[in-house]
């Protein structure tokens, strides 16, 4: 058991090793050009002054957050489809699995070397966007303030507009909302991992890969709404459309990353249930591999 | 004592995608090998040399038959402690130094610490790759990469190697230093299991030896037993023309003795060209 983590631990370091040394963190750069950029051109927004100043907020997490979104789920489609494969055609897989290495082990330590590359990268750029949403906060309150005084509000006044700023700056709602994209993104690595024990190519394992991820967006309303059309539901299509879900899973679940760039105060339950289902699906992903991975013959 | 290697029987099918026939890659191939023997599996390619060592080693699984390495099936995963593989043409990490992937298999066999730092620095020295211990393994060359595949199979110590082609590709001067690598391993006690389609290399280090035609063992013996013509005797003598020619009258005149054939020998293309390198250098 122990020796089994070690080796899992082995394989998770080297591949993040291997991540690193493909010069994966390059993109970081474009990320910080990315947050210096929107700091400097201020957007033009049709709004009051005051609703400009929080809109301004607004848009610095809904790019950032974005560009850390769209960066996590590519990454963690192409580089679980890179990896496998490439084992597999360079024959290196031929020199691990010749050991004394379970094939789980294999595959968990692929996995989590995967998983640990994107959890850096998130937060390396969740420190980026931390410091560029400080000092914005910072420098629109002290505008605001000044406004303030000059305009002699109350007291009560004051502290609501402070509040008002705040609640759009780094806060504890936005730190859930970026380990939502991480969650977000390990799922799909699954996906990724389960797709490419079976393809043989790359670039197939990533286009299903990122199929898989569009569906999943939007088969969770399709299959509402199909359900609401059925007049009774039949046992076969309640049982249908859970398999689907197991398939596809309903990434709609991290909507809060929406809810964070909006603002809103996302609870400490919520983000329980999400870890909890986002451990299932991974864990559930990482067994069907092994599943598809023990039988398979080099 | 269990023996180093035991195969009973097996044969592989494989099953291609597009067409409904099936591949007999290896026909009811037995065969056994001692502790401390090297077994020479020799056949063309395509004769199923490959798919009878990735059987043994638990990468394919048998269609019938099985494969055992000291006594354990090769279907689990603790038959694979005591058995070091090189598979053909073998291929490492780019990105990871000579050291780095030693240490990497290391890892994986369990080791850690001064030991396997121990380890690492023994074997380099075993395949003369000091020099090429930071190097990145995507720069090595062919003889160097099967070099650094011996080392990486003896990390963990075992008592068995199974190496396919191990020289394939390598000219004769690196061939021939694996060559002496793998029998200073028979010195230490190692058992090899190797196969090549370059008889002549088979021929040189090899105690027993299996013919494989089509996936089917055809013969298999020591190499004496093989290649021994019993009812012919050669001689080379060296001496004057004259003195020579003396020889070939006594011989005819012999009675119960044929000459078959005479002449001045040749040495082989392969040793010309070693001792022609070795005045080079
Ligand atoms: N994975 C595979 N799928 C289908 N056929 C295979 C596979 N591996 C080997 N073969 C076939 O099995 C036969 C034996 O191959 P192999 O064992 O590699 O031969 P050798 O190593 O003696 O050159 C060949 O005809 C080859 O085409
Ligand atoms: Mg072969």
């Amino acid at each position: 058991m122990i020796a089994s983590v070690k080796r899992i631990l082995v394989i998770a370091s080297h591949t993040f090793t291997q991540l690193v040394r493909m010069k994966v963190f390059g993109f970081l750069a474009v990320f910080a050009l990315i947050l210096i950029g929107i700091n400097f051109f201020e957007l033009p927004t049709g709004n009051s002054p005051a609703s400009a100043a929080e809109e301004e907020l607004r848009m610095l997490k809904s790019s950032a957050m974005g560009a850390m979104s769209l960066f996590a789920i590519i990454f963690a489609i192409a580089a679980t489809g890179l990896l496998l494969p490439r084992d597999v055609e360079d024959r290196t897989l031929y020199t691990i699995l010749c050991k004394p290495v379970p094939r789980l082990d294999y595959l968990a330590g692929k996995y989590l070397g995967v998983l640990w590359t994107v959890l850096l990268a998130l937060l390396l750029m969740d420190i980026l966007l931390v410091i560029a949403l400080q000092l914005r906060t910072a420098e629109i309150l002290g505008e605001r303030m000044a406004i303030a005084e000059h305009l002699k509000w109350t007291p009560e006044e004051v502290g609501a507009e402070k509040d008002a700023v705040l609640s759009q700056g780094a806060t504890w709602s936005v730190q859930a909302g970026i380990f939502a994209i991480f969650l977000k993104s390990m799922v799909i690595a699954g996906v990724a991992l389960l797709i490419s024990t079976f393809s043989t190519s790359t670039l197939f394992t990533i286009i299903m890969g990122f199929l898989v991820y569009f569906i999943g967006h939007f088969a969770g309303e399709a299959r509402d709404f199909w359900l609401s059309q059925q007049l009774e539901t039949s046992v076969l299509a309640k049982y249908g459309s859970h398999l689907i879900s197991v398939v596809f899973p309903d990434f709609r679940l991290y909507n809060v990353i929406d809810g964070a760039i909006a603002g809103n105060v996302i609870s400490g339950s919520i983000m329980w249930q999400l870890v909890g289902i986002s451990g299932i699906y991974a864990a559930v992903y990482l067994i069907l591999s092994w599943f598809a991975f023990a039988k398979k013959e080099f | 004592m269990a023996l180093a290697v035991e195969i009973n029987q097996l044969s592989k099918e494989f099953a291609t995608p597009f067409r409904r026939k099936k591949i007999l890659a290896v026909k009811g191939v037995s065969l056994s090998i001692a502790e401390g023997e090297i077994y020479g599996l020799i056949g063309p390619n395509g004769s199923g040399k490959s798919t009878t060592m990735k059987a043994l080693l638990g990468l394919l699984a048998p269609s019938e038959g099985t494969c055992q390495i000291f006594g354990k099936d090769s279907v689990k995963v603790d038959s694979r402690n005591d058995v070091g593989y090189v598979p053909e043409n073998p291929y490492f990490y780019k990105h990871l130094t000579g050291e780095e992937t030693l240490r990497f298999y290391g890892k994986l066999c369990g080791l850690s610490g001064r030991k396997l730092k121990e380890r690492i620095s023994e074997l380099l020295s075993l395949v003369s790759l000091e020099h090429a211990r930071k190097q990145k393994v995507g720069t090595y060359s062919k003889g160097m990469l099967q070099r650094i595949g011996l080392a990486q199979a003896l990390i963990h110590e075992p008592r068995l190697l199974i190496l396919d082609e191990p020289t394939a590709g390598v000219d004769p001067v690196g061939s021939r230093e694996i060559r002496d690598l793998i029998l200073s391993l028979k010195e230490v006690g190692k058992t090899v299991f190797l196969c090549s389609h370059l008889l002549e290399q088979v021929q040189e280090i090899c105690d027993r030896v299996g013919i494989i035609f089509n996936g089917v063992l055809k013969r298999e013996g020591t190499l004496d037993e093989l290649i021994t013509m019993k009812e012919r005797l050669e001689l080379v003598a060296t001496g004057s023309p004259d003195a020579q020619r003396k020889l070939l009258e006594l011989a005819e005149e012999m009675e119960g003795i044929e000459l078959v054939s005479s002449g001045a020998p040749k040495t082989s293309l392969e040793s010309l060209f070693i001792q022609m390198s070795q005045e080079e250098k």
